[in-house]
Parts: C-alpha cells; structure tokens; sequence
C-alpha cells in the first residue's frame, strides 16, 4: 500500500489547495520527460525523411537505414562496439573488483588510493584522449621513453596498429572509469553482514573461500548495475575516441557515436546521421530491456517476500 | 523552417530596395562573421584583415570557432536555424552550393562587377562561388595542395641537385634518400585529409584528365580507369616512405626533422611555408617546386578558402557586407592576406615581384596562370573543393584506410572507391 | 609461521596496489612535467620527461596571456564561464532532482513510474542525438548564444540523473516515518524541508559531484551554442589542442589542462570519501 492515496481520489478542493505542489512535482518532472521523448521521436522522424544539411520534409522509407547499414564505417563500427564493449566491461569490473579487494584488507593510506582510482572521473575525455593519445603515440610517447632508457627494440605501437588500436581505447577507458566500478564494489563488500563472515571463519573456511562463497555473491546485484553503466559507457563513448584516435589508423576504430556524429554534421546527411543514431538507440534498447526486465521481477519478488 | 527563409528572404530584399546608397552612409558598417580561423598565421591575417575593416569605419566582430571544422559548421548550422545567421562566415567549395539552399544568401553581382573582379578570377573557382548564376560567395585566398617541399639539408645529404619533376623521379629521388640514411624520406601528418591529398596529388600528376574525370564528375569508367590503379600504386610507394608512428597528428610535428634533413620530402598545401615561418625556420631551409606532373607540364590542385555573405536586414550589417566584399576583392588587401598565410591571391593580376612575396609563392601564381591556359587547374578532393562532404568523406574513408593497410591492394583500392562513390551518390 | 605468511601476504597486497596507483597516477604526473616544460624541450625530446629548465612562466602564460583564438587573455575568462554555467545548473538540477525524486518516492501517485522511467532513460540518449532539437529549442525560447541557454539544457538533462540518484535513495526513508508526519498534519513541503532534507546530505553530495564534474567537463554543447568569449573552458582546451596552423605549444597546453581540470579535481579529492558512501546509499539500490 503506498503511503498516500491517489491525488485523483480527493476531492477537487482540495486538489485547489494542493496546486503548488503538484506545480513543482508536474512541471519539472513534464519537461524533463518531455525533452526525453520529444527528442527521440524527432530523431526517429528525421531517419525517414530525405534531410540533409538541415531538418527537411518528406518520406524515403528505409533509405537512410539501407544506406547507412551499407557502409564500411557502421559495419567496423558495430564489430568495434562488440569488441570494445565486451572487452571494456569486463577489464573494468574485473580490475574494479580486485582494486576493491585488495583496498578491503584494511590497508594503511586507503583514503589516498581510493582517491588515486578515483580521480580520472573529474577529468573530462577530451583530456583523457589528448593525454592518453601522447603517451601511447610510439613516436613522443611511452616507446619512446623506453628506447631512450635504452630498450631499444621496445615495441609499444598499438596507437598505430589498426588490429590493436581498439585495445587502446579500452586501456584509456578502463583507466578513467574502473574507478568507478572499484567505489561501487567497496562500498557493497563494506555492507556484507559481517556475522556471515564471521561464522565462516569459525567454521575454519580459508580467506579466498569466504572471498567466493560468502561475500562475492552478495556483490552480484552491484555487478549488474555496474556493467549496465559500463556498458551504456561504452556505447555512447565519443569524446574519448575523437581525441584519441580520431577513429584512426584509417577508419579502424570507428563506434557508432562517431558514425551518427559523422553523418549528421560532417558529411552534411542529417537523415543518416539520425538513422544511425536510431540503430544504436536500438543497440541500447537490447541491453536495457533485459536489465529491466530483471530488475521488475526482482522487485516483485522482494514485494512478495 | 522554408516558410522562415522565404519570409526572411522577403524582409531582405525589401530592405535592400527600401534603403540605397544615402541611407546606407549613415550608419555604420558592422561585420559578424565566423570562422576557424583562431590561431597561427590564419589567425595573424583575419585579425589584419578586421585591422583594415576597422581603419575603413567599421564594427569588427569576428567570432572565431575553435576546435574542428565540424564545430564550425554546427555553429553555423545552429545560426541559420536559429534565424539569425552571421552576416559572413568561412565556407568553401560546393558547400557554397549545398548551404546557399537552406537560407538566402546576398546577391553580389552588383559589387562584382563595379570591381571588375569575374576577369582576373580562375573560371572554375569562380563557378563554385555562383550558385544558381549569382555571387554569394567571395574567394579570399588560394593554395596550391600538391606543392613539394623539399628539405635543403636532405638535398644535400642525399647528394643530389636535381629537384623531381614527374612521379618516376620524385621516387628515384626519395630511393637515394633512403639509403642515405634517412628513415623517411617522406615527411607526413596522418590526418585524413593528409591521406587524401598525397592520393590527389598522385592521380593529379599521372593524369589531371582522369582526375578531373573521377574525383570531380564521378564519372563511372573513369573511376576503375587504369589511371586510378596507378595512382593506388603510387600512393602506396609514398605510404612506405612515411613514419607510421605519426597517428593522427598534425604534418607540422615533424616540421623540426624536416628541416634538419632527418626527413626529406613533404607534399603539403602551400600553408605549410607560413606554418615553417611562424615555427622561426628561414626560408632558406626548405625549396619549393611544383608536385610531380608526368605528362611535364603543370598541374595545379586548387584549394581555395571563401567566404558566403547570409542575408541580414539590419542595415549596418547590410553596409558591413558591402564593405567586406570590396576589401576581399581588393589586391591590396589579398596581397597583405596572402603575404602573411602564404597562399597566393585570387586575382591572377596581382604582380607577385615586390618584396613580402617568396619564391615559392611566386612560382605558384606563375603555375596557376599556366595550368589554367592548358586545363590542368583541377579543384581538391581532399579540402572538399571537388565534392559535398559526405561524397568527400566517403571517398577519403577508401584512401585513409588504404593509406593504413598495407594489406589492401590498389586493385581493391579501385573497386571499393567506386562502390563508396555509388554508396553516397 | 604464522605471522610470516600474513606479513608476506600484506607486503603483496600492498605492492599490487601502489603499482597500480603509480600507473594511476602517470598520466597526470606527465601532464604536471609537460606543464612545467618549454615547448623546445618537449620538441626534442619526448612527451615524458624531466623538466631542464623549470618553464612556470607556462601557468601565467596559460592563465592570462596566451591568445585563443584571437582573444589574448588566456583561459581566465573561459573558466569564469564554466563556472557561470556550472554552478547555477549543477544547484537547480540537484534541487529539482531532490523534490522529484521525493515525490516520486514517497508521494505516489497515478502514473509516477510512468513519468519516472521515462526520465530516466534520458541518461541513455546519445548527445549528438540532441544537438540539434537543442538548437530548435533554444531558438523558440531566443536563449542562442547565452550562458542562460547553456544553464537551461544542462537543467533538464541533468535532472534525469538527479531524479535517479535522490528517488533511488529517497526509497529507503522508512514509510513509518511519513506516516507519522502525515498523521501530524504536516504537507508536501514540511515533510521535505523537515524530515527528507535533514535525511538527504549523502545522496546531495553525490549528485552535486556528478553534475558538476559532467557540465564543466561538457564540450559539444559549450562551443555550438556560445560565442567567443562566452564559451566554456572546454572549447578553449580544445582551441589549444587543435590549433593545427602552429608548432603544438604542448607546454602552455598542459598547463591550460591542470588549471582547466583543477575545479574537478579538487571536488573529487574533498568529496571522494561522501561520493562512495552516498553512491552506495543511492544508486546501487
């Protein structure tokens, strides 16, 4: 039972009364439901029109979905987006994990490296990227120091490896945001009921057993959270790559975001631009639709119980 | 947003007619203009060309838009939708033609024609500046993008004297570099319109008729020509020559190895001598020729910077237009602008044998006026004066992975530049 | 034995940890020497490296003489921008945040999920997807080129997170509590100001840090819908990175970096410990 009965149930005088309050909830909460909706249906609109450098009238069908889906650029793109996307959640949740462990053995100065882990959070990508893009260029960067200390076979090219320049990505992206991860993650070990522990160890059970059996399932709630955010990470990354990599060498490190960023404002094709932005919309949709599906039943079954 | 423009175009015209020559003198000129323009010697010659603007009366309010071109056109696209376009901003190629839809531009051709100024004009530069038959659009300045840059130290190194004329020697030239002892003799920035324009040049040089033919009209056949293989094959030799460590960077990070001769050769617009200038290099550190041209007489790639004037009704920026245009067309005013970027002028009249000018940018103007005489003037793909965007783009997606894979060959290279150009179509 | 095998196990445990903050910490650290360098030196080097000379004209350089496009006051009246644009909407999100997902979590009422999901899947909506119904709205409303534009979309967008952030945490405010207020004859507002606010400090504190690391970090935004000297620190980055007519300046560069991302920086170091703490008590549920 929800603490207050449904506003539509009282009587309208008391509605009247109630006016300022149902200005702040309504008015707020309509526009920013509003611009969300608004916004994604003009964007599904603007991909079956023939628009180009700006909005523009009429209907093509699926032409700008056909024309996109044809083209090299989506099709490294959507297999970039597998690979970066696979590969980045699971770096990061596995890195944030250990980082959280190992940060939960009650060690000295933890409040100085969780703000190390942390930090790369306050910086913006385009920074991130710009950095990143120096220390990884063999040329100026890493590499580079190494030869000059006097490894001088020391290869460090992945920046200009077309096979591995989606790799550095991922390494740049694990950087700036396991940290958020590795929070999440100790603030979930910090809540584990310690009396559960505790009767494991007088049982005699090892650290690592009490590590698997015990407290990592409880953690399994906070995984998913963390991976559906990691992931709409990864599908949205744009600034990151732009910096970095320009979505170089050649066009191998193309993501979906640069795709729709490309169309729409480069190539002067708005109806493509939003076509793309649809599909990957739609690549959204089937990560999220499972999460929350498995999220209503949770809550149904915590309801029940 | 059409109802808009025909509304404001309207308001435009009637305020054109409502206030002549009298009313117009009182106020005072004001100019908003965008562009990228906001740093180096493109930066130096705006502010110097707002200098003058500002001595003849005028409001300067120029807003440069940093960061990437695409910035700068989403600035201006959020302008024009937003109904309250800058009464100037940088725009090139035929984007003027593409852009020059969507809001109405001011008609020129009464200003033009008091300046005398469709003459002196190269007829392919002036056509993308006429959409629809009429001036909206003014050229500022021109560059050559398959000018060659050769390092006076690496001449030296590889003892050698001769500069290259077509393809064949340029590579015998950059093979003795080689084993000179320079790692690459090619010195490049790994930007895609980097890839692009070593690509024009190579096709450019081998033949400008297929050039003209492939990258400017598309035409079908000419785009699988054998002349599009050999420019594969040539662009691939040039690729090897080049340090693949440079990513996506800028050309101008290897300007210091250049000019110590640690790289020898650099195919580049004639910007780059501004950007070597401005960097504290002398002039006499670095020789400037013509690219490679195989049939032995001049080809000129065109890149040329303009600016479009949108339609305002306030008559102090209607009176800023009118003063901007006849600056732009001024000599006096193109050589100040030219002499500080170095590109060279529009005007093909411009005497180029004062002091301020160098010899390179001499040696261009003089190539401009020949390869215009024979037809070999050609517009560049890679700084989109061949082709809209989104043409562009695709194609240039072919070239730069090209460039970056070694795998591919010039045979797929061919095909899937056709299909890119069928995809976009 | 024992006490070996734990002492062993501690001095693992701590090695992996500072080896990985070390690499944590190397790209600032190179930021910091590069800003502290001159640009000859970086030229003939490498990225990496110890300053020779140490070049702190670069900071006063960065922070008022060096000129951006065309404006020679360094990245000081940039700054002042951001934080103009930063402050007031990281505030009205974070408020707005906090009465929505109050009322969404404590008052239902008909449709409240509705309305609550909906908001929230705008944390999903990829940026370049709204640039230009941006541009539409700000025309309609003749908010082009002011900060007060720049305010207004970071309001609304930002909500979707606040609203997350505060209603996720808001639901663990025990019913019991409401009843008894309700029963006290205490509204809407008197609950709020009473009972949640006093109750609300963790879950602010993140969702200020959130907001204002997101809006002063925002790029694309910044430099479409302002005009020269009004536009975010973030576009004046950018102008330095890309000024691609001159020999990259990466020494004043860097600095510009450290300055730029000073204000975040700091937030992070002073509100790092309330952030996991509010994190967990908010968004994990």
């Amino acid at each position: 039972m929800s603490p207050a009965a449904p506003a539509a149930a009282r009587p309208p005088f008391a509605s009247l009364k109630r006016l300022p309050e149902f200005l702040v909830i309504w008015v707020p909460l309509l526009i920013s439901a509003g611009h969300v909706v608004t916004f994604a249906l003009w964007t599904t609109w603007m991909s079956f029109t023939p628009s180009t450098l700006v909005p523009a009238d009429g209907f093509v069908g699926l032409r700008n979905y056909n024309a996109v889906l044809a083209t090299r650029n989506w099709k490294i793109a959507f297999d970039n987006l597998l690979l970066f996307g696979s590969g980045f959640v699971v770096l990061s949740l596995s890195a944030g994990l250990i980082l959280a462990i190992l940060l939960d053995q009650r060690i000295r100065g933890e409040n100085v490296l969780r703000s190390i882990f942390l930090y790369p959070l306050a910086v913006s990508f385009v920074v991130t990227g710009t950095v990143w893009s120096w220390l990884l260029n063999p040329g100026i960067g890493i590499q580079k120091l190494v030869n000059d200390l006097g490894w001088t076979s020391f290869r460090f090219d992945w920046l200009i490896d077309r096979d591995m320049a989606i790799w550095t990505i991922v390494i740049t992206a694990v950087w700036q945001s396991c940290g958020f991860a590795m929070a999440l993650f100790l603030a979930g070990l910090r809540s584990v009921d310690g009396d559960l522990v505790k009767a494991a160890q007088i049982d005699g059970t090892g650290p690592v057993r009490i590590y698997r059996r015990v407290i990592l399932p409880t953690l399994w709630p906070i995984t998913i959270t963390v991976a559906v955010i990691q992931l709409q990470f990864a599908i949205t990354t744009f600034d990151l790559v732009r910096a970095l990599t320009g979505g170089g060498p050649g066009i191998a490190t193309q993501l979906p975001a640069l795709v729709v960023y490309d169309f729409m404002f480069q190539r002067g094709n708005l109806g493509r631009g939003a076509a793309a932005a649809v599909l990957m919309l739609l690549v959204l949709l089937a990560v999220l639709l499972p999460h929350w599906t498995w999220r209503a039943i949770q809550n149904r079954r915590a309801a029940r119980g | 947003m059409s109802n808009i423009s025909r509304r404001a175009a309207m308001a435009g015209t009637a305020a054109a007619l409502a206030a002549p020559g009298a009313l117009r003198a009182q106020v005072k000129p004001r100019l908003t203009a965008i562009s990228q323009w906001s740093a180096g010697s493109d930066g130096a010659a705006i502010t110097a060309l707002g200098k003058k603007f500002e001595e003849r009366g005028g409001v300067w309010q120029h807003s440069p838009v940093p960061g990437f071109t695409t910035d700068m056109m989403n600035k201006l696209r959020a302008q024009i939708m937003a109904g309250d376009p800058p009464s100037c901003s940088q725009l090139k190629g035929p984007e003027i033609a593409a852009w020059s839809k969507i809001a109405p531009t001011v008609n020129l051709d009464a200003t033009v024609a008091a300046a005398g100024y469709e003459k002196v004009v190269a007829p392919d530069l002036a056509k993308l500046h006429k959409p629809g038959g009429k001036w909206a659009a003014l050229p500022l300045q021109v560059y050559r993008t398959n000018t060659l840059f050769v390092s006076k130290r690496a001449l030296d190194r590889a003892k050698a004297d001769k500069l290259p004329t077509t393809w064949a020697e340029f590579n015998a030239l950059a093979e003795k570099m080689k084993s000179a002892g320079m790692a690459y003799p090619v010195s490049n920035g790994g930007s895609r319109a980097d890839d692009g324009q070593k690509f024009e040049a190579c096709l450019a040089g081998i033949s400008p008729t297929a050039y003209r033919a492939a990258c400017m009209n598309l035409d079908e056949k000419a785009l699988k020509g054998p002349e599009m293989k050999a420019a594969f094959t040539q662009l691939r030799k040039l690729a090897d020559w080049m340090d693949p460590n440079t990513a996506a960077q800028s050309y101008a990070i290897h300007l210091p190895k250049f000019v110590a001769g640690e790289m020898g050769m650099m195919i580049q617009g004639g910007w780059a001598q501004g950007v070597l200038l401005n960097a504290g290099f002398k002039l006499d550190d670095f020789i400037i020729a013509p690219g490679p041209s195989d049939n032995a007489k001049p080809v000129f790639i065109l890149n040329a910077d303009a600016f479009i004037f949108w339609q305002r009704k306030e008559a102090d920026l209607q009176a800023g237009q009118k003063l901007m245009a006849e600056l732009v067309m001024d000599p006096a005013i193109q050589t100040m602008y030219s002499q500080i970027t170095g590109s060279i002028p529009v005007r093909t009249d411009v005497d180029l044998s004062g002091a301020g000018w160098s010899d390179g940018q001499r040696e261009a103007a003089r190539t401009l006026k020949e390869a215009v005489a024979i037809n070999q003037v050609v517009l560049s793909l890679a700084h989109n004066m061949a082709q809209e965007n989104g043409m562009t783009a695709a194609m240039i997606d072919v070239i730069t992975e090209y460039v970056k894979n070694r795998s591919i060959t010039p045979d797929q290279a061919v095909a899937r530049l056709s299909e890119a150009v069928e995809g976009a179509r | 034995m024992a006490d070996t095998s734990i002492n062993i196990r501690r001095i693992i445990v701590y090695g992996i940890v500072w080896v990985v903050a070390a690499a944590w910490l190397f790209p600032l650290v190179v930021v910091i020497l590069n800003s502290l360098r001159t640009a000859e030196e970086i030229a003939q080097t490498s990225m990496i490296g110890w300053p020779r000379v140490w070049a702190w004209g670069n900071y006063t350089q960065a922070w008022d003489t060096y000129c951006i496009a065309q404006t020679c006051s360094g990245i000081r009246p940039y700054m002042l921008n951001s934080a103009l644009v930063t402050i007031p909407a990281t505030l009205i999100s974070t408020l707005l945040g906090a009465v929505a997902g109050y009322a969404v979590s404590l008052w239902r009422f008909r449709g409240d999920s509705w309305i609550y999901g909906i908001v929230t899947i705008g944390i999903f909506l990829p940026q370049q997807m709204r640039l230009l119904p941006w541009t539409l709205v700000l025309r309609d409303l003749g908010l082009t080129n002011t900060l007060a534009g720049l305010v207004m979309i970071h309001t609304i967008q930002g909500m979707s997170f606040t609203t997350l952030f505060c209603r996720n945490y808001y639901v663990s405010i025990p019913a019991d509590l409401m009843k008894a207020a309700k029963i006290d004859g205490a509204g809407f507002f008197r609950i709020f100001w009473r009972i949640v606010l006093p109750l609300s400090p963790p879950i602010l504190i993140v969702t200020v840090i959130w907001q204002f690391t997101h809006i002063w970090n925002e790029f694309l935004y910044g430099v479409t819908f302002t005009t020269g000297t009004q536009q975010p620190v973030t576009a004046a980055l950018i102008a330095l990175a890309t000024s691609v007519a001159d020999v990259p300046q990466h020494g004043i560069q860097s600095a510009a970096v450290v300055v730029a991302a000073l204000p975040t920086l700091l937030v992070y170091l002073f509100g790092g410990r309330y952030f996991v703490r509010g994190l967990t008590a908010g968004a994990v549920k």
